[in-house]
């Protein structure tokens, strides 16, 4: 089961979580006012925040993640506080656009600071 | 000899030439680089004489010379910035644009009251590679005294154009630099921009793509990396400064000294606004004088760490929190005897009531993937930026209040050609004094009011944020402006 929190007005964390529906995780959808609130409880750095944060068994999720990482999330279970995919990428799930793809990165963060690239998406 | 004669005789010898006029057999000198003031290493000044200015201005990219900067830039006439245009009420101006990029571009006279259509500041005109054209246009003859912007405003690849490198500054001379306090500055132009490293832009892997729009780590102020600007005890400064960058949003303060505002985006202000920190977004521009009051030594002129507003709880998305960068360094040199400051400038009269009100909401969301959706894009209520459709229309003469909500989770700057504003009205803090605006900052959960009179000039233009990320994509409606000229 996958918890999301996001602002009422964002216009793309629906599309994330019907990417994540579409890949056959459950999610709980929690409209907040104060999200900044939730990054800074769940540790997520501040230079990797996007529009929406998430949890999942135990892991904090940041952004437009693909399904596909946080499955391996799941399987590997790294000893790190969470994956992240800073900003909004576009061609990102959620973030479709015939304006373009941009090649993005999925981070991961440990409690100490330490910021390693989880997987890299070129297309 | 009539003036169409001397303007054939002008020769255009390109970047940091001194073009001259036969007149009559003696040579006069009417376009030179000056040396006004002490200026920290810029591009040329070419003004007008006679009324007339006419220059070419060869869009191209050349081998990038910032230390840590892009190994390509894109330049006018061979720098970024290109040139200053230094012009009067009344003159004529044209420019011969060149294109030698590798892609279309075209020009917009941002902040400049003159007609958006035909050869004037008609950015639906594309010139394609290696194409020229002609912007041939008059400074109307009672048009105020600014610094203006120039710089590419092709649909699609405005922002990568802007963050490459184009620009230009226009100042318009009148009646605030007349006032006896302001002609005794010394006046700098000073250009903001941000460049890519040349390693690569490591933002981009931290997710400063085009959604946020694109910034670069290396803050240059005139193409140069920490300039030095002197001024005397007890001088007067001047600095003109304009946010040439793609998106980043400077936070600018000068170490020990109190910034007095004397003009906005569209021109002076009725006095002296004192300001500890000032907030520059892409397209603003900003006009203050500094007094040299210190202990001598330096002083630097820095961009402090930008806090978005969070109101929607999001904190600096995809934005490194950081230091203070230092833009300019202020070096104490010399004595003179003190300058005051002026006591007042130019009043800027209240606007008519408006006739209507209009909503616009900033925000971005999926158009939908099909034929006639783009997918996620930005959209100004609901749509995104279709040429062939007019979002609104008005009456030429008309004042309307336009309600501008960014309902968005990140900062749109917000820009209108033709004609000038005033704010009456924000959810956060409203100007001190009533101002002449053409770009508001509007942050993420922000709505203002804006006041406009579409005077002069009928014809087919836009608004759009100016994050050229945004603008390009979708962010931006067009406005057909109805009626005949006076
Ligand atoms: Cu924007």
């Amino acid at each position: 089961m996958v918890t999301a929190y996001r602002t009422a007005s964002c216009g793309c964390c629906k599309g994330w979580l019907q990417h994540m529906r579409a890949n056959g995780f459950q999610v709980r959808d929690v409209v907040v006012a104060d999200l900044g609130a939730i990054k800074r409880r769940l540790g997520i750095p501040a230079q990797l925040s996007s529009c929406h944060t998430a949890q999942v068994a135990g892991y904090a999720l940041e952004g437009h993640i693909p399904a596909s990482d946080i499955k391996q999330l799941l399987r590997k279970r790294p000893a790190v506080v969470g994956i992240a995919l800073p900003g909004m990428p576009l061609g990102s799930p959620g973030m479709e656009s015939a304006y373009g793809k941009e090649p993005f990165t999925v981070m991961s963060f440990t409690r100490g600071g330490s910021v390693q690239p989880f997987s890299a998406h070129r297309s | 000899m009539t003036t169409r004669l001397h303007r054939r005789q002008f020769l255009f010898l390109g970047m940091g030439s001194i073009a001259t006029v036969l007149a009559g057999g003696a040579v006069v000198r009417s376009m030179q680089a000056s040396s006004r003031g002490s200026r920290p290493a810029g591009a040329p000044r070419l003004s007008s004489s006679a009324g007339e200015l006419e220059l070419d201005l060869v869009a191209e990219a050349r081998a990038g010379t910032i230390p840590g900067g892009p190994a390509e830039v894109l330049t006018y006439n061979g720098r970024s910035p290109g040139p200053l245009l230094e012009v009067n009420p009344g003159d004529r101006v044209r420019i011969h644009l060149q294109n030698r990029l590798n892609q279309p571009t075209n020009l917009h006279f941002h902040g400049l009251h003159i007609p958006p259509t035909g050869s004037a500041d008609n950015v639906f005109l594309r010139v394609a590679p290696g194409g020229s054209t002609t912007y041939d246009f008059t400074i109307p003859s009672n048009h105020q005294a600014g610094l203006f912007y120039l710089h590419p405003h092709q649909h699609g690849v405005s922002a990568d154009q802007v963050f490459g490198g184009l620009a230009g500054t226009l100042i318009v001379r009148g009646a605030l630099d007349r006032i006896p306090e302001v002609a005794a500055a010394s006046e700098h132009v000073l250009v903001l921009k941000d460049f890519a490293s040349g390693s690569g832009n490591p933002g981009s892997a931290m997710g400063m793509g085009r959604m946020l729009g694109r910034e670069g780590p290396l803050l240059t102020v005139n193409g140069t990396l920490n300039p030095e600007l002197s001024i005397a005890s007890g001088g007067l400064l001047r600095l003109r400064l304009l946010n040439a960058s793609n998106a980043r949003i400077y936070q600018l303060a000068l170490e020990g000294h109190t910034m007095q505002l004397i003009a906005t985006d569209g021109g002076a202000i009725a006095k002296p606004e004192p300001l500890e920190e000032l907030l520059l977004a892409p397209g603003e521009r900003a006009d203050v004088l500094v007094q040299g009051n210190q202990r001598g030594g330096s002083y630097s002129l820095q961009a402090l760490p930008y806090q978005p507003s969070g109101h929607m709880g999001m904190g600096a998305m995809g934005r490194p929190a950081g230091s203070g960068s230092t833009l300019a360094t202020l070096r104490y040199s010399g004595a003179v005897k003190p300058l005051a400051l002026p006591m007042a400038l130019i009043p800027v009269p209240e606007m008519p009531a408006p006739e209507r009100t209009r909503r616009f909401v900033m925000g971005h969301a999926m158009g939908g993937m099909g034929s006639h959706g783009m997918g996620m894009g930005f959209q100004i209520n609901g749509a995104s930026f279709d040429p062939n459709r007019i979002d609104t229309r008005v009456e030429l003469g008309s004042t309307e209040d336009w309600v501008i909500v960014n309902n968005d989770v990140m900062d749109h700057p917000f820009h209108l050609h033709t004609n000038s504003f005033q704010i009456v009205n924000s959810s956060e803090q409203l100007p001190a004094q009533r101002a002449w605006k053409d770009t508001i900052l509007l942050r993420a959960g922000q709505e203002a009011t804006i006041r406009v009179r579409f005077q002069d000039f009928p014809g087919r233009t836009v608004y759009h944020c100016h994050n050229l990320d945004h603008e390009d994509l979708g962010l931006m409606g067009v406005l057909q402006i109805d009626g005949k000229p006076s």
